[in-house]
């Protein structure tokens, strides 16, 4: 029995892919993404650029005292970090959170040749993910018949055209969750974004509870990468649904240490809503 | 001929008769914050009919509750749910599977195009997001064309989303329809600059001279019809006055769910309870309690 939860091991992944340079958005509010985020600005990434849902609410924490993780990502104790606030749909014209482009001049011109680069990185879920990376967020069903209607879309495929590093997120892994074919695309997987030409580079990761999925750069198809703490390639691929294609090395993640823990516990996730 | 300035000022129940059977109606606010509640009750009280329902980029439990109640046929919105408290709305995906509601599939930039497109008096506006997805598939008002200066990458024209009353929650208003957010102002000026009409659900009315103070502020200026509903946003929040009521949204949550799940009875109260039950907005304030309101209190964001 391990003495941190799955939540809090989740947390600390995100927070540990998370750079100083980045400039992450972060759309409806998940309390794991939100952590991870706020973890990152706290410990090793101060100059993080941290936008937030709907009101477009540029964040930034490293000096200030989180008493609970948010329910929402537009609430008062939300706004009370902010520095800057948007009208909702300048998200999209204006690029998300401003700067950054220093980062882009080390070594790489991508800055340059994408006149819509909307982010670093960017959390997405999904109620279907499938080999391609593609998400679902509309339903299940076809079109004349939608046995389960979901949340919907939200702006996730607005994003998914000027994101470099999408994280598709699931917070389970079976059969239905993981499939050959989604129902309904609501984020564009790695061909579709290529085959369209959009400037971001669709899925990085495919997050589940089980293990960490990227993606082959040519077949464009997902691929096991990382297992989490006690997961075997057998029991990742009795509970999914595609075909598993497994990268040459495949890891296991590094569980929490000690001090990522402390920090996370003493510094964002006073509560412990994580650690349920 | 009078030289005197007319004011706009409605009471809630006349305001809400304005909004009549088969409008298109855009409901302001976003999430869990600033949605005009007050005025979203007393349409239900009227019982109100196929109202083509234009929702915030993520709408709440306000639309939730307004499909729940009978009040919509056509629902436009990327999204209805209240994130961690309900990430998918019961009543929404209850009449959505069952086709009693007609959804125009969208994302949050598509249906602000549309809003843009209807702002500016423009036949589509343009965008990229949305090619390849399923959105267009499920959504036959969108026509993906091929760009016409470069020739080759695909592109989605959205059409104007027109409303005839845009219902927006402000912190204050004066007479004359000046509103002023005091906190995120979400797609709300949008939304109303997309509508015929502008009805402002205002927590304070205010003497002009403090819109005048700042008109830096002014988010909506010229509504049509303004109407004061102090805690006009419960059992949301609203910014700059208070946050959003936890225990009732949950008791929302739990309601509706059992509607979904077959229990009408238990909704039916809940609607009986909260909206029918009160004869007016007051009345509804008197069940949620005063304890419960005042303990809801925020320090003002916006200070001048």
């Amino acid at each position: 029995m391990s003495d941190y939860s799955w939540k809090e091991l989740m947390a600390v992944v995100f927070s540990r892919e998370i750079k100083d340079t980045d400039k992450i958005t972060s759309g409806a509010h998940t309390e794991i993404f939100f952590a991870a985020t706020m973890l990152a600005q706290k410990t090793h990434a101060p100059n993080l650029k941290l936008q937030l849902g709907g009101s477009v609410t540029l964040c930034n924490v490293v000096d200030q005292e989180i008493s609970e993780l948010p329910k929402t990502s537009t609430g008062y104790e939300l706004i009370r970090f902010a520095e800057s606030v948007h009208d909702h749909p300048d998200t999209f014209l204006f690029y998300g959170a401003p700067g950054g482009a220093d980062y882009y001049k080390e070594g790489s011109d991508l800055r340059e040749v994408n006149h819509f680069w909307f982010a670093d990185k960017f959390f997405v879920g999904g109620i279907q993910a499938d080999k391609f990376g593609n998400t679902n967020m509309i339903g299940l069903g076809t079109r004349d018949k939608m046995t389960f209607r979901g949340p919907g879309t939200i702006g996730i495929n607005d994003i998914a055209i000027g994101v470099r590093d999408v994280y598709v997120f699931l917070t389970a892994h079976d059969k239905r969750r993981l499939v050959e074919k989604v129902d309904f695309i609501s984020f564009p997987g790695k061909k579709v974004c290529r085959d369209n030409e959009y400037y971001g580079g669709g899925p990085k990761w495919i997050v589940t509870p089980k293990c960490i999925f990227d993606f082959d750069p040519n077949s464009l198809e997902a691929r096991l990468a990382q297992l989490f703490p006690g997961v075997t390639v057998d029991d990742v691929r009795a509970n999914t649904g595609f075909e598993v294609k497994v990268a040459k090395k495949v890891e296991t993640v590094e569980p929490p240490t000690r001090a990522e823990l402390e920090a996370l516990r003493t510094m964002v996730d006073k509560t412990g809503v994580l650690r349920h | 001929m009078s030289n005197k300035r007319k004011e706009v000022v409605a009471p809630i129940a006349e305001a809400a008769s304005r909004i009549k059977d088969g409008m298109t109606v855009a409901v302001g606010g976003f999430g869990a914050d600033n949605h005009p509640m007050a005025v979203v009750r007393e349409i239900i009280r009227n019982g109100t009919k196929n109202l083509t329902v234009i929702a915030s980029a993520t709408a709440g439990l306000e639309i939730d509750l307004l499909i729940g109640a009978g009040c919509v046929k056509k629902l436009i919105a990327p999204y209805v749910g209240q994130e961690m408290y309900c990430p998918i709305g019961h009543n929404y995906r209850k009449y959505a599977e069952s086709g009693q509601i007609e959804i125009w599939e969208c994302s949050e930039y598509i249906l602000y195009a549309g809003l843009f497109a209807a702002a500016s008096g423009q036949e589509f506006f343009a965008w990229r997001g949305g090619v390849g997805t399923s959105i267009v598939e499920l959504n036959p008002d969108l026509v993906e064309f091929t760009d016409p200066i470069g020739k080759k990458k695909k592109i989605v024209a959205v059409p104007p989303l027109r409303a005839d009353w845009a219902i927006i929650h402000v912190g204050w208003s004066d007479p004359y329809g000046n509103g002023q957010h005091l906190g995120a102002r979400f797609g709300d000026r949008w939304l109303a600059r997309a509508a015929n009409r502008i009805m402002i659900q205002t927590e304070r009315i205010v003497p002009n001279s403090v819109i005048r103070k700042n008109p830096f502020m002014t988010t909506i200026a010229y509504a049509d019809c303004v109407v004061e509903a102090p805690y006009g946003g419960h059992p949301y929040a609203a910014h700059g006055f208070y946050k959003e009521d936890v225990d009732f949204i949950q008791d929302y949550v739990k309601c509706s769910e059992a509607n979904r799940k077959g229990d009408v009875a238990t909704w039916t109260d809940y609607l009986k309870r909260h909206v029918h039950g009160p004869k007016d907005h007051y009345a509804y304030l008197e069940t949620v309690g005063i304890r419960k309101l005042l303990g809801l209190y925020t320090h003002p964001i916006v200070t001048w």
